[in-house]
């Protein structure tokens, strides 16, 4: 898409797709990185600081997910269009990792992920984001709390089943059911 | 997923949240490793977890934030091979048709639950790099000892130098005293005689003929006219040999002359030495009269 020449007659940052940026990542450029940064930061920032409640962990977490681009923009290309959900995903994982004081469980690039949507385009995101929102609000209560405690909280299943009294098939049954209605509401 | 009896997709939600334990997680990627269905409906499960991460309220990072990232990232600046990113999409577009697969640095599209296996992604410079650090270490090493060994020598022979130089000025300095002390005009000459006698002008030439060197010392020479020199000769002991000029010199107020080491050929046998009165600058031939002679 962009050849030897970099940015020259590209269209500005804003408009490039993720693939291509991250593809200028990968050749160092510097600026390609700044624009990724201001495209996703605040999802993974705002994931982080979910998840460990303290924001200078949450900027520590922003920063080394940012820096895993930087060092291997290869393990993020095959993302493409959910590059902001690969990293919200990530964030989250990193910042449980965090929460338990213990190394990063996986690499960045291990994870595959499936989706259909277009995180890159601010406004399709916010969409996604308001959307999403109302199909949680929808959940019943057990269900909503159960997976905010599941992927919010890092709780196991079992720690879950224990908190609430339920039993673990349930627990395990509300978590799926709940991301399953997710699912449905982005694929009709 | 539902005709597994072990794995569900429950499990599979709860291993994409990393909330399983030790077991349970190997038990999964167990399972994930031969089934292509699991592998696709991990990724949609991970989809479904990006949406709902997405949920969360959004905040701003700090402004600083953006600033360390981006120092870090110039303080680890890279240099990629120019085909790459050709490659990697590739590699990309591969990868995005077939799900539950990503592809590696390498440009292998491999399924991504064993991507761990294949942890160190580095680049043919990533693996060069080090054997050249290597070699560079090894090179270096071999380079410090040839040095060492030839200061070792060089430290000897400046040694021995040293030595030589030391013998050499002393030597020059004591054959400096005698030259300084024979040409040097204030020096006191004195010409030893029996009795009362009256100084007369007499020469002595100290002449070595395998070396060709020659001493001349003279006194109570009578003072020259102006435009004329006196001139020492040197008549060879071969028969028919020409007188050889071996020098011109002017007495001092009290009648002394010396002729110090003058340019002379070697190995010429010296029958007699003379010396006679020519015009300033000296002559090819002897005028006569010869004022002293010595055989």
């Amino acid at each position: 898409m962009y050849r030897e020449t970099g940015l020259v007659n590209s269209p500005p940052p804003s408009a490039q797709d993720d693939a291509a940026l991250l593809a200028l990542v990968q050749r160092g450029d510097e600026s390609a990185m700044a624009s990724l940064f201001d495209r996703y930061s605040k999802v993974v920032y705002s994931v982080a600081l979910r998840v460990l409640r303290d924001p200078a962990s949450a900027e520590d977490v922003l920063q080394e997910v940012f820096m895993q681009i930087w060092r291997n923009p290869s393990g993020f290309i095959a993302t493409r269009g959910s590059l902001g959900g690969w990293l919200a995903v990530v964030a989250r994982n990193r910042s449980i990792d965090a929460l338990r004081r213990k190394r990063p469980s996986e690499q960045v690039d291990d994870m595959a992920l499936a989706s259909n949507c277009n995180l890159a385009d601010e406004a399709e995101r916010n969409s996604l984001m308001e959307k999403a929102r109302g199909v949680i609000r929808l959940l019943p209560m057990e269900q909503r709390k159960t997976l905010e405690m599941a992927f919010f909280d890092g709780l196991t299943h079992s720690e879950i089943a224990e908190m609430t009294g339920d039993p673990l098939g349930t627990v395990k049954t509300r978590i799926r059911s709940a991301l399953t209605s997710l699912r449905k509401a982005f694929t009709t | 997923m539902s005709e597994q009896r072990r794995i569900t997709s429950e499990d599979l939600a709860l291993f994409a949240m990393q909330l399983l334990s030790k077991e349970e997680t190997a038990e999964v990627a167990a399972y994930l490793a031969q089934s292509s269905d699991a592998r696709r409906e991990l990724a949609e499960i991970q989809g479904d977890l990006a949406i709902y991460a997405h949920t969360v309220d959004l905040h701003s990072p700090p402004a600083q934030v953006r600033e360390r990232l981006m120092k870090q990232v110039a303080r680890e600046k890279k240099t990629v091979p120019s085909d790459r990113p050709a490659v990697a999409e590739t590699r990309a577009a591969e990868a995005a048709v077939r799900p539950g697969t990503i592809f590696t640095e390498s440009g292998a599209i491999v399924p991504s639950y064993v991507t761990e296996e294949i942890a160190p992604k580095r680049g043919i410079a990533g693996k060069v790099l080090p054997w050249i650090g290597w070699a560079l270490a090894a090179g270096l090493a071999l380079t410090t000892g040839m040095l060492y060994h030839e200061r070792e020598a060089m430290r000897g022979a400046v040694t021995a130098q040293a030595s030589t130089i030391d013998r050499l000025t002393a030597d020059a300095a004591a054959a400096r005293q005698v030259m300084d002390t024979m040409t040097d005009r204030s020096a006191m000459r004195v010409t030893l005689t029996k009795g009362q006698t009256t100084p007369v002008p007499q020469g002595r030439a100290t002449y070595v003929a395998s070396k060709g060197t020659l001493i001349f010392l003279a006194s109570n020479l009578e003072p020259l006219q102006p435009g004329k020199t006196y001139e020492l000769w040197l008549i060879p002991a071969a028969a028919g040999g020409s007188p050889i000029p071996a020098g011109t010199f002017r007495p001092d107020e009290r009648g002394n002359a010396s002729v110090i080491m003058p340019p002379l050929p070697k190995g010429v046998e010296a029958k007699a030495f003379g010396v006679t009165v020519e015009d300033e600058g000296g002559a090819a031939t002897p005028t006569q009269p010869i004022i002293l002679a010595g055989e």
